[in-house]
């Protein structure tokens, strides 16, 4: 059955108010600690590794108050890709890696397909590490306004902003495209309801019949279209309308403050990192 | 049309959340009882967010009650699960706000014929579902189907967009404040389109909206609708004898109506409440006269 509630599966870029500690951190700190986090993250292969990451932020998320179920739920949109990226792992990438901290065992070989251990392996690291990043990002976002977050990057781009990175621009286009996602999701929700009013069906057909249900989505990808071009319009007037010349020297009404607990996540977060990154070779699986 | 026919939409103590189970959930209907006849003209009036939308997307299946209440539309219960969707979306033509924002096709014609196309009718059907809905609109079939949707004026969009609900020639013809955002004379045409509609071809007429001009002078009978609840119904006449109680509900009377409660504090009382400024003339010469 047809579920028009669009909201319910958008979970990143939806802010959350709340008063917890994460909620409090300087979005600079949050930006900080997300970025050594992804470092982190892309370094390690091994399940040990993987396990303290994930724990990690699960722990950030439960110390943030926000609902873990919602969370997950923002995960439902993608899992057909992701089914179908572990399924390529698992069957093509048998030996490009060999396993980590395990004696390679094939247990099934057919002309270009195999599983190895490595493979399945690596399917669930990636399925881990793909939840951290996931988790990270949703928490920023759901603990920060995309306002803070545009201030924050274009603060933290300022020193750059001599070799003429344009920082304010930058923090600016992420801001509108971020800001317009549950805007769009909403306006998508309002034309799917129209269409199936006059008789479109959604959702018929399975997940894999691409051309039945991409041809379902032309009523909808033209009104968008319309309706996201109006809006740039729009904005772009009521910019105009506040003079609005963007770049240098224009000043701020939110000025951010690191305090002592924002320095103290940030060293936490660096300790732990480094300790991963210098003992990565060194767990048992 | 007041004479009472087959009861063609009953709601029983409807209940819905939104976004039930997450962080963001909204109660926003809690408890709406109301029945619509066949060949009515009904009007849904209330303040903002007080659950109108919400409603009259149950009639067509768009929302499914899943919590208390129940909603019978044509003898079917929307709540079964093995009801067919489709058939009572033919049945029950939902308009909603801005719907020209739902055109999508290159000509005009084509933007019309989808809902017959989607129901699987012969191509001549479809044709003569298109011009049946083309004249009810007011758009001239010859001149109008081989035009560019999206060159289109934007009071001739929202009749196109109007005319691709009523290709499916439903029984009951949902307008959720289709009329905003148009000038008044074209608001005018439209309502009296819709009424010929209602007149003519006996579709049963849902009408939601925030301008009491307009409700009171299209509606027989009126639901009010307050914090997703149904706080008062009866004829129009009934509902906008008692300003006091729409002004609690944060809705005001239309114009003429003002007038007339002006006139009877002021010691000249009107033989009837008026709803439209023709009643309003008669009924003054009336006094004038006498």
């Amino acid at each position: 059955m047809e579920n028009f509630e669009f909201l319910r599966n958008v979970t990143i870029g939806q802010y959350f108010q709340g008063d917890s500690i994460i909620h409090r951190l300087d979005p600079r700190a949050k930006i900080t600690i997300l970025l050594i986090l992804v470092v982190v993250n892309s370094f390690i292969l091994s399940f040990t590794g993987n396990v303290l990451l994930l724990s990690l932020c699960i722990a950030l998320v439960l110390l943030s108050g926000i609902s873990f179920r919602f969370m997950l739920s923002g995960i439902k949109p993608a899992l057909p890709l992701i089914a179908i990226f572990a399924l390529m792992q698992l069957f093509f990438y048998g030996d490009a890696y060999p396993p980590y901290g395990m004696e390679a065992v094939t247990y099934w070989r057919w002309g270009m397909m195999s599983i190895t251990n490595g493979s399945i392996q690596l399917v669930i690291v990636t399925l881990m590490r793909f939840l951290e990043i996931f988790f990270l990002v949703s928490l920023l976002t759901s603990t920060t306004t995309t306002t803070n977050i545009a201030y924050a990057i274009e603060s933290m781009l300022e020193p750059f902003q001599r070799l003429r990175v344009p920082a304010q621009e930058i923090s600016l286009i992420g801001t509108i495209a971020l800001r317009f996602v549950p805007i769009f999701a909403e306006q998508m929700e309002i034309i799917m309801k129209a269409q199936a009013s006059r008789g479109a069906d959604f959702g018929e057909g399975g997940v894999f019949q691409f051309v039945k249900r991409t041809r379902q989505m032309v009523t909808l990808i033209v009104p968008l279209f319309v309706d996201a071009f109006r809006r740039a319009e729009d904005l772009i007037l009521a910019m105009d309308a506040r003079c609005y010349t963007g770049g240098r020297g224009r000043t701020k009404i939110v000025r951010f403050h690191m305090a002592r607990v924002d320095y103290l996540f940030i060293a936490l977060t660096a300790v732990f990192g480094v300790l991963i990154m210098v003992f990565r070779n060194n767990f048992p699986v | 049309m007041n004479t009472r026919g087959r009861v063609i939409i009953q709601v029983n103590d409807l209940h819905h959340t939104y976004l039930r189970g997450t962080p963001l959930e909204v109660k926003a209907l809690k408890g709406v009882t109301m029945e619509i006849y066949e060949g009515e003209v009904v009007g849904i009036i209330g303040r903002t967010g007080a659950g109108k939308s919400t409603i009259v997307q149950h009639f067509n299946g768009l929302i499914r009650n899943r919590e208390r209440g129940r909603v019978i539309v044509d003898g079917h219960d929307m709540a079964d699960p093995s009801l067919d969707v489709r058939a009572i979306r033919q049945k029950v033509g939902l308009v909603f706000q801005h719907p020209e924002q739902q055109l999508f096709e290159r000509l005009v014609g084509d933007d019309i014929a989808f809902g017959p196309k989607k129901m699987g009718l012969p191509p001549e059907v479809r044709r003569e579902r298109v011009r049946w809905a083309m004249e009810m609109v007011g758009l001239d079939f010859e001149k109008f189907k081989d035009r560019f949707t999206f060159s289109l004026s934007g009071g001739e969009m929202r009749k196109v967009a109007i005319a691709g609900v009523l290709a499916l020639q439903p029984k009951v013809l949902i307008l959720d404040e289709s009329t905003t955002g148009i000038d008044p004379r074209g608001r005018k045409e439209l309502l009296s389109r819709m009424l010929h509609l209602n007149r003519e071809h006996g579709v049963t007429l849902v009408f939601v909206s925030s301008n009491m001009d307009e409700v009171a002078s299209i509606a027989d009978r009126i639901y009010v609708i307050d914090d997703g609840r149904t706080v008062m119904h009866g004829t129009a006449r009934e509902i906008f004898a008692q300003p006091e109680a729409l002004r609690r509900y944060g809705l005001g009377v239309p114009h003429v109506t003002t007038v007339a409660h002006r006139l009877a504090q002021n010691g000249i009382p009107m033989p009837r409440v008026p709803l439209t400024v023709a009643e309003a003339e008669e009924d003054i010469w009336k006094i004038l006269s006498s």
